[in-house]
């Protein structure tokens, strides 16, 4: 004992170390469980809570008489739950010969998965796989069958640019709209009504909260949240309408051998949109679960754009419809009266600038002018108007800016204007500009819904409602949240004996004018405005704007086709298909 | 035995390993799904209780001999022990990458366990004569080639725990023996300079242990996993835990080895903060009776090995518990009475026992 008291001091010291290791470790403890056991709560809740989620019916579409146009059927998606480990790579394997999908596709979409949302391996499965999965649980840890609503377009490729289209939110749009509730994975509307109405139709998805363990093999059921509808939508859309309207267009863009084309149809007095159609177009379905790359470089390799919602996107120069704003401003500007005549010598006096086909009309008055679209007559109230009263006019026919339709990626054409020119060209304005621009040519551009727009301002005495495709929307019990009512959004500031002159002369048009031929025998009295816009690209595009019933127009029509000729051989006969469609009219 | 000697024996710290131990199997229990229906859910158990009470006969049994004959054998121990090492190295199996175990008739037996036990007599009976004689390197040369033979057949299996845990032996046993300090310091500078070179000795996955401990995230579902899971366990118990088998990281198997290794994350989660700091506290009654019996010890050899057993312990608890929080790497070192393991509760046990036995005879006996 004498020899190693001496180091006494060393066993305190030994002493003092045990008690520092056992501080220390509690320390450490008190660290991880009081300070920061929140945080390792909420990872430890994060490793054993998932939610499955049961995606929300989307509110189904009906026409304006209730029949039905959009709507979901059931689809069975398979997806993996993401978990704190590897998922097994037999698993992966084992799934990936069940759904005949490559292995390295589902590797790829498990790496690039981020949270604890599932991982959607593939949609719209059979039922079979769906029992085997479900009857093979042990097999398929960490697999879950998800029950995801699948979007059904009863009309195919009908009204297709006016429904628009459904599929999963991208990365930009999550980045965007977090805040909305949307996560990834979710069916979000991409186009069309599906996209302005998307918050109205996505219903809130519901889910199962279930307790997993490290395999992904739920243990228990913590919570169920049912899912809720979304909210179907009433459109201004007359199904039988907007059938006629597709089949008018397709029938002669295939007499013709065109491929472009779109037609507007709408109740002047409210602003209704009835049909709306555009060509070429595509099936909205090919979305509803993914498109395949065959399907998506059809559509894109497609050189006239089907994707393009041509009826409210597309921007034609107006051509000779545009003598409506053109002949409403010389009257009420009382350049002219309505009885005065000019002497149509088949060009110009002082550019000598002609008529289309080269004819000459001689004397004629107001209402001959626009029945046969003299240009000459419009040269001349352009000459005595000038650009910039010709400018306030059209502006005041809502042209140069977007009509507001709840369609998204609306264009807002083009009125011809000396600021243009200058901003653009760095020039100043000729007449020979004046001219074009008062028959529609040169600067002027115009979707066809702004044609419709503005034949359907004279239509309505002056009044210009915004154009709508919804009338109602309505819960999933039926009850109408919300009803569009009809929305007057400026109405023409000129004397109603004016518009009267300018009905009549559009009256005339199918009586003796342009489009008498075409309408020739047709039983009820319409107005109408053909019109040939130039096109530098190619042939040109053919118009039609029309509404009747004259005496209290129900309907207006715009049809524009590009590349189709002359408006009164390639726009009218459509026009006069969707008129005997609005109108009932059989032989 | 003689009632005076029972008299003797240290109440206190047969409380405490008693606590201890029976904490263990009820952990063990909830770690194993005691409370889920199966064939083999008490198979753990069964074993750690048998062992447990196998062992406290064969301590009682023990008690009755002076743990002053043991000095007698150190050398003979040291041999078998080299034995041992080595019958591992040629017969044993691989378990985890590493070559752990033998096999004797049913049991499966873990010799580096014992090995430690052994070290820590070997050593003592070497160091008795030596106390106060340790100031040069000359001096001190004969000790370390006597360690660093079973040193390095444990690394070699691998078992770097294992191997770490002589190294604490062995200074806690020097440093007691009154090593010059600044001896004591050269090594530990010496130690220090060389960590470079020993970093090409370890394996892949021991480098990688290391970086891990670092940073667990550079691999979270492979090396860093244990590590991340076992610190959410610890921390997600909060101030009172979970409860006893609501541990959700332990009962949902998210907590790898939880019953071996990181069975102080299943208290910890199930217990929490409450409970570990309870078990901890319980554990340094066990070390500071260590250094008592050591103080006590009525000779240099039952000091000796006294500090050497209170060293392994401690040494033990530090990195086993501290690799549980991600204060200390992985090196796969059971906590001692607590982990399920018969060759380590033995071992552990066995260790109780000598401190008893040296506390138990620590001055001469008046009749």
């Amino acid at each position: 004992m004498v020899e190693i008291d001496e180091y006494s001091g060393r066993l305190k010291a030994l002493g003092y170390i045990v008690v520092f290791v056992v501080a220390i470790l509690i320390a450490r403890a008190g660290y991880l469980q009081v300070y920061d056991g929140e945080y390792y709560a909420h990872l430890a809740d994060g490793n054993r809570i998932r939610i499955i989620p049961s995606m929300a019916p989307r509110g189904t579409f009906f026409d304006r008489n209730g029949q039905l146009l959009v709507e979901n059927r059931p689809g069975f998606t398979v997806s993996l739950l993401p978990l704190s480990a590897k998922i097994p790579d037999d698993v992966v394997t084992r799934v990936a010969e069940l759904l005949k999908v490559p292995k390295e596709d589902i590797e790829k979409k498990i790496a690039a998965h981020i949270g604890f949302d599932p991982i959607r391996v593939k949609q719209d499965v059979t039922e079979d796989i769906v029992t085997i999965i479900e009857e093979q649980k042990e097999k398929y840890p960490g697999v879950v069958i998800e029950v995801q609503p699948i979007r059904n377009y009863l009309l195919m490729e009908e009204g297709a640019h006016t429904f628009g289209y459904v599929s999963e939110i991208s990365e930009d749009e999550l980045e965007r709209r977090k805040g909305e509730g949307y996560r990834s994975g979710d069916i979000i509307g991409k186009f069309g009504l599906e996209k302005i109405y998307d918050s109205e139709l996505r219903g809130e998805n519901g889910g199962e909260q279930v307790e997993v363990d490290v395999a992904g093999k739920p243990v228990q059921r913590l919570g169920l949240k049912p899912p809720v509808p979304g909210n179907d939508l009433v459109l201004t859309i007359d199904k039988n309408l907007q059938e006629a309207t597709e089949r008018a267009v397709d029938d002669q863009l295939k007499l013709i051998n065109a491929h472009g084309a779109a037609a507007v149809v709408m109740n002047p007095q409210t602003g209704e949109v009835l049909a709306l159609v555009s060509r070429p177009a595509f099936n909205p379905n090919l979305f509803a679960h993914g498109i395949s790359t065959k399907d998506w470089n059809a559509i894109n390799n497609n050189p006239y754009h089907p994707m393009d919602n041509k009826a409210i996107t597309g921007e034609y120069a107006p051509g000779s419809t545009f003598k409506i704003v053109t002949g409403t401003a010389a009257l009420t500007e009382g350049v002219i009266s309505p009885t005065d005549k000019i002497f149509d010598a088949g060009y110009h006096w002082i550019i000598p600038k002609s008529n289309a086909a080269g004819e000459a009309l001689g004397w004629i008055d107001f209402t001959e002018a626009m029945a046969h679209s003299d240009n000459v007559y419009f040269y001349e109230m352009g000459n005595r108007l000038g650009i910039d009263r010709l400018e306030k006019y059209a502006r005041m026919f809502g042209l140069g800016e977007i009509t507001g339709i709840d369609l998204p990626y609306e264009s807002d054409g083009l009125v011809a204007n000396r600021k243009y020119k200058w901003k653009v060209f760095e020039d100043d304005w000729y007449l020979s500009e004046t001219f074009d621009a008062a028959i529609g040519q040169g600067f002027n551009l115009v979707t066809p819904l702004q044609a419709a727009m503005v034949m359907g301002e004279i239509a309505a005495n002056g009044k210009r409602y915004k154009p709508h495709l919804v009338n109602r929307i309505v819960s999933p019990e039926g009850k109408t949240i919300k009803e569009f009512q009809p929305e007057l959004l400026s109405e023409l500031q000129v004397p109603a004996n004016v518009i009267q002159l300018v009905q009549n002369g559009l009256h005339e048009v199918t009586k003796v004018g342009t489009a008498a031929g075409v309408f020739a025998g047709f039983p009820l009295d319409i107005a109408g405005k053909t019109g040939t816009a130039e096109n530098s690209q190619g042939r040109d595009h053919g118009w039609f704007v029309a509404y009747g019933p004259f005496n209290n127009p129900t309907v207006v029509v715009a049809v524009v086709v590009e590349q189709g000729g002359y408006g009164s051989q390639s726009a009218v006969p459509i026009g006069r298909k969707i008129l005997e469609a609005a109108f009932h009219v059989t032989y | 035995m003689n009632k005076r000697l029972l008299r003797r024996l240290d109440f206190r710290l047969i409380a405490v390993v008693a606590c201890i131990v029976i904490i263990s199997i009820v952990i063990i229990g909830s770690a194993t799904h005691i409370n889920t229906p199966s064939d083999e859910r008490y198979w753990y158990v069964q074993r750690q209780g048998i062992s447990a009470i196998l062992n406290v006969a064969l301590a009682l049994f023990l008690m009755n001999f002076d743990y002053k004959m043991l000095q007698g054998y150190g050398n003979r121990l040291y041999i078998f022990n080299i034995i041992m090492l080595l019958a591992v190295m040629l017969f044993g199996h691989a378990a985890l990458g590493a070559q752990r175990w033998i096999a004797i008739g049913p049991l499966t037996i873990q010799p580096s366990e014992f090995s430690k036990l052994i070290m820590i007599i070997a050593l003592a009976a070497m160091l008795e004569e030596r106390v106060g004689k340790i100031n040069t390197l000359q001096d001190l040369l004969p000790i370390a080639a006597y360690v660093g033979l079973p040193f390095l057949l444990v690394l070699k299996q691998p078992d770097l725990g294992t191997s770490l845990v002589f190294m604490a032996i062995f200074f806690g046993m020097i440093f007691v023996c009154g090593i010059k300090l600044r001896l004591l310091a050269g090594i530990f500078a010496f130690g220090a300079a060389m960590l470079p070179v020993l970093w090409q000795f370890l394996k892949d996955y021991q480098k990688m242990r290391i970086m891990v401990f670092i940073d667990p995230n550079v691999d979270p579902l492979g090396s860093g996993y244990h590590i991340i899971q076992s610190k959410i366990a610890i921390g997600s118990g909060m101030l009172f835990g979970k409860g006893l088998f609501g541990g959700t990281q332990s009962q949902l198997n998210f907590l790898p080895e939880n019953h071996t290794d990181f069975i102080f994350a299943v208290v910890g989660e199930e217990l929490g903060f409450v409970g570990g700091a309870a078990l901890l506290l319980l554990y340094l009654v066990v070390l500071w009776r260590g250094v008592q019996i050591a103080k006590d010890a009525s000779d240099v050899f039952g000091r000796l090995l006294a500090v050497g057993i209170t060293s392994m312990l401690a040494f033990h608890v530090l990195v086993n518990v501290g690799m549980t929080m991600g204060i200390m790497p992985v090196t796969g070192i059971p906590l001692p009475l607590m982990s399920y393991g018969v060759s380590s509760l033995t071992t552990n046990i066995l260790a109780i026992t000598i401190l008893l036995n040296i506390h138990m005879r620590k001055t001469k006996l008046v009749f």
